[in-house]
């Protein structure tokens, strides 16, 4: 018994009914933005969920070091930091663990939807059609012209690219509230934790104020600008020099107090824009808005600066 | 609430940058008793305002952690549905492939 051979014209009339399927599809899923737009939401994501896992985790140091000030202040100065004031800052403490934990998850996140936005599948696709295709030729003694090979698989491949469109599409729904919520949280927060750098820079000025007034810092190091360009370095600190360079270093404690406040504004302001724009193009992918540009992601360098000054600290 | 905050920091930090002045002025023990006291006070106000301002929030830092946790297992699924697809197809060749091998043998 032999199976039948399909005529060469029904097994065109089939592929004709296979490709008709795909595009109908393609058809009912027309409405998806294309890819581009959701790679352009993946980059911001990815670049903002790093910088926010660095801003949390400057202001864990932050903490810490306030911390630290509190009680060297109790030792020094008798400036008493009590159990419940430890505690408190115990709490502040957890809930910026929180916070970091948030900002680790849209890592995650935005890995995950990169991978999506950045999927072979639609290549892969197109390659297990064509031995597919190749298989259904050997099978029914047909061989299909390069043309229509080309065909199937280029509807192939489109069918994917459509079903990936669709899928990000679903995806950025599914990101879009939580994207906008976290901006908000973060905007919401800032006063708080603008509060906590604050903190921070004033006691720790007060504190290296109070050193330099004892003639317990070491002043000579105002001294570098002028001996750094010679290779030489001052001589053992002698309590004369020290006392001469005091009202320098106390200014350039001032002016770097300055400094480090207006560093943190600008990173929080960056952090800000960063999340804003990322919630933007998710809102974009989801309700199926052209992105009239595809910008590189808004860069969060600022944030990285001041995340890796307070790591020098 | 934030106006608060504002607040209660002015005082510690005022406080803190006078604190070793104030501390020379007094005369009694008593006087540094009560200068201390105020200290820990001011200082643990700020903290607990602080902690206020936070803890606020923490309905919305639970829901926005589990809608983060929801939404990477639906992107994770979507990515591994569109993989399936071409394994369906290779499934298919395979499957196409066996029936060749079938006929031959017919």
């Amino acid at each position: 018994m032999s199976l039948p051979v399909r005529s060469s014209a029904s097994i065109f009339q089939i592929r004709t009914a296979i490709v008709a399927v795909f595009i109908g599809y393609l058809v009912l899923i027309a409405g998806c933005r294309t890819s581009e737009d959701a790679a352009a939401a993946a980059t911001q994501m990815s670049a903002t969920a790093k910088s926010l896992s660095d801003y949390y985790a400057a202001l864990s140091i932050i903490l810490s070091d306030t911390d630290q000030i509190y009680s060297l202040n109790e030792a020094m100065y008798s400036k008493p930091y009590s159990k419940e004031s430890r505690q408190e800052l115990k709490t502040t403490g957890a809930e910026l663990a929180k916070r970091i934990t948030l900002a680790a998850d849209l890592s995650t996140l935005a890995g995950s939807f990169a991978k999506l936005t950045g999927s072979s599948s639609p290549a892969d696709v197109a390659a297990a059609g064509n031995k597919l295709e190749t298989e259904v030729d050997n099978l029914a003694s047909y061989n299909a012209s390069t043309g229509e090979q080309n065909a199937i698989k280029s509807a192939l491949q489109l069918f994917v690219t459509a079903v990936q469109a669709h899928k990000e599409h679903e995806a950025a729904q599914a990101m879009d509230s939580l994207a906008s919520g976290l901006s908000a949280l973060f905007d919401k927060e800032a006063d708080s934790w603008k509060s906590v750098d604050d903190v921070y820079v004033q006691l720790a000025a007060t504190l290296a104020g109070n050193l330099v007034d004892q003639n317990a810092a070491d002043n000579s190091a105002m001294l570098k600008p002028a001996l750094d360009p010679f290779g030489l370095t001052p001589s053992a600190p002698a309590p004369d020099l020290n006392t001469k360079l005091a009202t320098l270093t106390k200014q350039q404690i001032s002016t770097r107090q300055a400094a480090l406040v207006t560093s943190y504004s600008n990173a929080t302001d960056a952090m800000s824009k960063s999340l804003h724009e990322m919630s933007q193009r998710i809102h974009m992918v989801a309700t199926d808005k052209p992105m009239a540009f595809r910008l590189p992601p808004v860069t969060v360098a600022t944030v990285e600066q001041w995340a890796t000054q307070v790591l020098s600290y | 609430m934030a106006n608060m905050l504002i607040d209660v920091q002015a005082t510690f930090l005022s406080l803190d940058s006078q604190y070793n002045i104030l501390l020379a002025g007094c005369k009694t023990q008593a006087q540094r008793d009560v200068l201390a006291a105020q200290y820990a006070a001011a200082q643990q106000n700020y903290q607990r305002t602080l902690n206020a301002t936070l803890t606020d929030d923490d309905a919305q830092v639970a829901a926005l952690s589990t809608q983060l946790k929801s939404a990477n297992l639906q992107v994770v699924q979507a990515t591994a549905q569109l993989g399936n697809i071409s394994k369906v197809i290779n499934d298919i060749t395979t499957a196409v492939s066996l029936g060749a091998q079938l006929v031959a043998m017919v």
